[in-house]
This record gives structure tokens, C-alpha cells and sequence, in this order.
């Protein structure tokens, strides 16, 4: 338990030193003339220009935005990946039906699919939401899969000599056993949603943090364009840490876990 | 009647990937009393769990037939209970939730389902460790948790395949004896898959030793030694006795399998 906390404690005062030190050589690099600022800005100027867009409001704005996109497309991919997955799992014809499907997702990039969306559904909100529900779907459907197709055997049989019926196994061994795959798969869509939020709001979008970043980009003002980006890094970071410890909450049972 | 009764049973494993058929038990005929003591003995492969599981109603026969109190077997039912080889606790579930599943699944209705449970758990000598989950569990205790699992649901037939099979000598012989103490309580009809030959003389009212090629009977041995049983019985002249007849047994099965593989 001690051990465990503090496995705890040293992973993270390690990767926020990791954090620090690359902010630290970013402003020396900058500092000493070895990068031009003009390409990435430093530190103290995002951390300043921050402050301003804070106060303006347009931060709270861009967050606002991106992360209805993001609740919304994780969300979709959450319910629909955990459905399809189970299906899949328990049902051998079920996932033959949508193999095609997964091997069209893994090997067409999902942003080519992006001047579609736009025709069906306008530029905005809508499209962003089908793209990151794409990007996220693939990682949760694909762990919900596994976890369900492969339940224990050995405690699917015991079950059996018990007399539990199918639907007995599905919701007694087969599900509780999968949650913490599930989980994994979660975590991995949280990326994805993000990334695909971001991503889809770079092409087009009123508002947003991958919008501000094209925004800027474009104008070529590097300092408040970075203000962005440094907020889509640490919102990635959280989001995935918060998954972590649902994750780590949900496997303790689990003989490897922990750690 | 007696209350097991096994007549001319054969079973049939498709080969993997062939159309092929491997014969893992055949023309085995075995009746067991009720309350009776039954450890299964033979070398590795001979289909000791294989006939344990057709009894659990958890393989197909192929040919033959399985009776237990003149009801044909044909599947799982509540007058039996397995403790499997295999470690098959639910790794999420606490001892307790573990001893639960069994009554869970088959509709219990004879009252609270955590005060049976407990019941079983004080019983094997774990009423301390209710609330452990398997992983924090040494493999002996995880054993007598399958242990309680299977008499919880209070099964006319015990099926054990090797539960103590995982242990070291010391263990397995205390958990042998605490078997005895249980069973003598309980009078449950039990059989009993072992490859050790003094836990398979030691538990037994009746030995049944099997061969290989494919998995047969080759001799039931009664066991005639007082009970209750205790350790200083390894010692005495009758328990030497049947340990040399075992032996042999066995032996002649291993110059068997060398002789196949030379052959091959
Ligand atoms: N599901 C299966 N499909 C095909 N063959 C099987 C299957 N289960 C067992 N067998 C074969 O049947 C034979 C008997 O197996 P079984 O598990 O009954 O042996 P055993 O006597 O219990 O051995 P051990 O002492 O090692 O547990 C073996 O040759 C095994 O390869
Ligand atoms: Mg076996």
C-alpha cells in the first residue's frame, strides 16, 4: 500500500520534472539565441499572452467549445462502441458482419472522410462531432470486443457447473470480467475524441482551441497561438490521468495491477 | 441401487482442426454408494478429468450413460458440485462473493445467502478472510474456497479434479485431512481425481485406477482402513500395502507410455 503510494508519488514528481525541464530549455533555448522565438514563441510570452486571452474571455470560450465537441463525440463512441463491442464479442456472426468495417477504419484515415461530413451535415459543431466520434471509436469497440470474446473458459465452465444460463454468463463472468479492458479502451478514446475534436476544428470551425490555432496560425502570431496549444496539451494529459485512475480503480483485482 | 451408476461410458474428442476422433475414456462402468469415498488414480492423460466432467455434465457422452439416483445425466444440476483443477474463482469477487456465485446461480432458496455463505467459509477455516479477494490468497486457501463454493450449494455429489494438485507435500496432507473432517460431517458422496497415491489411499472408501490408450478402468480398490483417519495411518502395515499394489499399477502405465514413444 506504502510502496504502492509511493510508486505513485515518484511517477508523477518525475513527469512533472520532465515537464519543467523541457519549459526550462525551451525559454534558455530561446533565450540564448539558439531558436528564433518567432517560430515558437517562449514561455514567459505564452504565459503572459494566457493571462490576457483569460481575461478576455476567449479562452473560457475555445475550452467551452472544444470540450462540448469532445463530451459529445466520446460520449457517442462510448455508448455505441460498448454496444457494438459486446454484440460482437458474444456473437461470432455479429463481429464477421462489422469486420469489414474495422479494416476500412484502420486503414482509410478518418479525416479523408472530412469534405463528406461537411456535404452532410455544414461546416461546425455537427462535423466535428462525427469525426472525433470516429477517431474515438475504434480503440473502445475493438477493447470490448476482446474483453468479452475472450472470457475465461475455465471460469465461463465453472459457471456452467453451477447452472448459470447464457445470460448468467454474459452479465456474471463475461462482463464484469471485460470492465477493466473496457476501461483501457476508454482511455485510449479519450485521446482519440480530443486529438479528433482538434483536429476537425483546424479545417473549420467558429470556435475552439483547434480553431484558435489555425486562427493564429495563419497570422503567424506564434505566441497566441501556443496559448492553445499548451491548453490542448495539458487538457490531453488530465483527461488521460483522470481515465488512469478509473482504470486503476476498476483492474485492483486484477494479480499484475498493481502498480 | 447405487446412487452413481456409470455404464459402458465412452467419450469422443474431435481432433483439433481434422475430422478425426480421439477415444479419451472408454467402456468404463462404475457405481458409487452413497456417502461413499471415491479417489480416481492413473498417470497423466488417462482421462481422470474427463470422466469427472462427463459426471459434472459438462462433457458430452459419446456412447454409454451416467445415472445419479436412477436420473439420467445430461447436463449440469444441483445434486452436484465440482472443485475444478484449475484455479476458477472470480478474481473480482471477494471469498465471499465467490462462495455466493454458486448459490447465485442456481436460484438459492434456503435462506440469507451471506449467512450461508459464512457458514461455508468458518467451515473450511477462513472466516477471517471473507473479505480477501483470490489474488491476495495463498493457492491453499484458494482451494478451500473452491471448496466452500461447491458445498455451499449442499450437492448430493461432491466431483473434486486434483483440488490440492497445486500444493506442496505438507499443505496437500493437512488439506486432506481437514477433507476428511468436513466430509465426515457433511456424508456427501465424493469423488475424487488425485495422482498422489497416499492422498488417493488415504481419503478413499474405493480406489479406482485407470489406464491409458484409451482411458479404461483396470482395477477398483476397496480401502478397508478404519476412520476417522489421521496422518498415523500412512504408518501402518495395510496403507504400505496398497501403496506397493498402486505402485505397480502406475509403473506399468509409464513402461507403456515409453514403449509408445518409442514406437513413434
Ligand atoms: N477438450 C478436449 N479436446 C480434445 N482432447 C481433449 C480435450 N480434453 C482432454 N483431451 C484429451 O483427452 C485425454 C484425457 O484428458 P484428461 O484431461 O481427462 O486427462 P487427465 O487424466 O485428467 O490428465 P491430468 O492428470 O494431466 O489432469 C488427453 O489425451 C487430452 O489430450
Ligand atoms: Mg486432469
Amino acid at each position: 500500500m506504502i510502496a504502492e503510494l509511493f510508486y505513485r508519488r515518484q511517477a508523477l514528481v518525475l513527469g512533472t520534472l520532465s515537464m519543467i525541464g523541457i519549459v526550462v530549455f525551451w525559454q534558455i533555448a530561446v533565450d540564448t539565441g539558439f531558436i528564433n522565438p518567432f517560430f515558437i514563441s517562449t514561455p514567459s510570452q505564452v504565459a503572459a499572452e494566457f493571462m490576457v486571452q483569460f481575461e478576455d474571455g476567449s479562452v473560457a470560450t475555445n475550452v467551452a467549445a472544444t470540450l462540448y465537441c469532445f463530451v459529445w463525440s466520446l460520449g457517442l463512441a462510448a455508448v455505441v462502441g460498448i454496444i457494438l463491442g459486446v454484440l460482437a464479442g458474444w456473437f461470432a456472426d455479429v463481429e464477421s458482419a462489422l469486420e469489414p468495417f474495422i479494416w476500412f477504419k484502420y486503414s482509410a484515415p478518418t479525416v479523408a472522410f472530412y469534405p463528406l461530413f461537411v456535404a452532410g451535415l455544414g461546416y461546425g459543431t455537427p462535423t466535428i462531432i462525427a469525426i472525433a466520434f470516429l477517431f474515438a471509436l475504434t480503440p473502445i469497440y475493438a477493447n470490448t470486443l476482446s474483453g468479452i470474446k475472450n472470457t475465461d473458459r475455465d471460469l465461463a465452465r465453472a459457471a456452467r457447473s453451477f447452472g448459470a444460463r447464457p445470460l448468467d454468463i454474459f452479465l456474471r463472468v463475461a462482463l464484469p470480467g471485460s470492465v477493466p479492458v473496457m476501461m483501457a479502451g476508454l482511455r485510449l478514446g479519450v485521446g482519440r475524441a480530443l486529438t479528433g475534436v482538434v483536429v476537425a476544428e483546424l479545417f473549420g470551425a467558429n470556435a475552439g482551441l483547434g480553431y484558435a490555432i489555425t486562427y493564429y496560425g495563419q497570422l503567424m502570431q506564434t505566441t497566441k497561438m501556443m496559448v492553445s496549444i499548451v491548453i490542448v496539451v495539458v487538457l490531453g494529459v488530465l483527461l488521460t490521468q483522470i481515465l488512469s485512475f478509473l482504470e486503476s480503480k476498476t483492474d485492483s483485482w486484477r494479480v499484475d495491477s498493481n502498480r | 441401487m447405487a446412487q452413481i451408476e456409470i455404464r459402458d461410458l465412452g467419450i469422443d474428442y474431435r481432433k483439433p482442426k481434422s475430422n478425426e476422433v480421439f477415444s479419451a475414456v472408454d467402456s468404463v462402468d462404475l457405481s458409487v454408494e452413497k456417502g461413499e469415498f471415491v479417489t480416481i488414480v492413473g498417470s497423466s492423460g488417462c482421462g481422470k478429468s474427463t470422466l469427472l466432467m462427463a459426471v459434472a455434465g459438462l462433457v458430452d457422452l459419446t456412447r454409454g450413460s451416467i445415472e445419479i439416483d436412477g436420473k439420467r445425466v445430461d447436463g449440469p444440476g444441483p445434486d452436484r458440485a465440482v472443485v475444478f483443477q484449475e484455479a476458477s474463482l472470480l478474481p473480482w469477487r471477494s471469498v465471499r462473493g465467490n462462495v455466493k456465485f454458486g448459490l447465485e446461480m442456481q436460484r438459492w432458496s434456503g435462506g440469507d445467502l451471506n449467512e450461508r455463505a459464512m457458514q461455508m467459509i468458518r467451515l473450511v477455516g477462513l472466516g477471517r478472510f471473507s473479505d480477501y479477494h483470490p489474488h491476495q490468497l495463498s493457492g491453499g486457501m484458494r482451494q478451500r474456497v473452491n471448496i466452500a463454493r461447491a458445498l455451499a450449494v449442499d450437492p448430493e455429489v461432491l466431483l473434486m479434479d486434483e483440488p490440492f494438485g497445486a500444493l506442496d507435500a505438507q499443505t496437500r496432507e493437512i488439506m486432506g485431512t481437514e477433507l476428511l473432517r468436513i466430509w465426515e460431517r457433511s456424508k456427501k458422496t465424493a469423488l475424487f481425481v488425485t495422482h498422489d497415491i497416499d492422498e488417493a489411499i488415504f481419503l478413499a472408501d474405493k480406489i479406482v485406477v485407470m489406464g491409458r490408450n484409451p482411458g479404461h478402468i483396470k482395477e477398483v480398490i476397496t480401502v478397508d482402513l478404519p476412520r476417522p483417519r489421521n496422518e498415523a495411518i500412512l504408518d501402518s502395515d495395510a496403507f504400505h500395502e496398497l501403496r506397493k499394489r498402486l505402485r505397480a499399477h502406475l509403473a506399468e502405465d509409464m513402461s507403456s507410455m515409453q514403449l509408445v514413444q518409442e514406437v513413434a
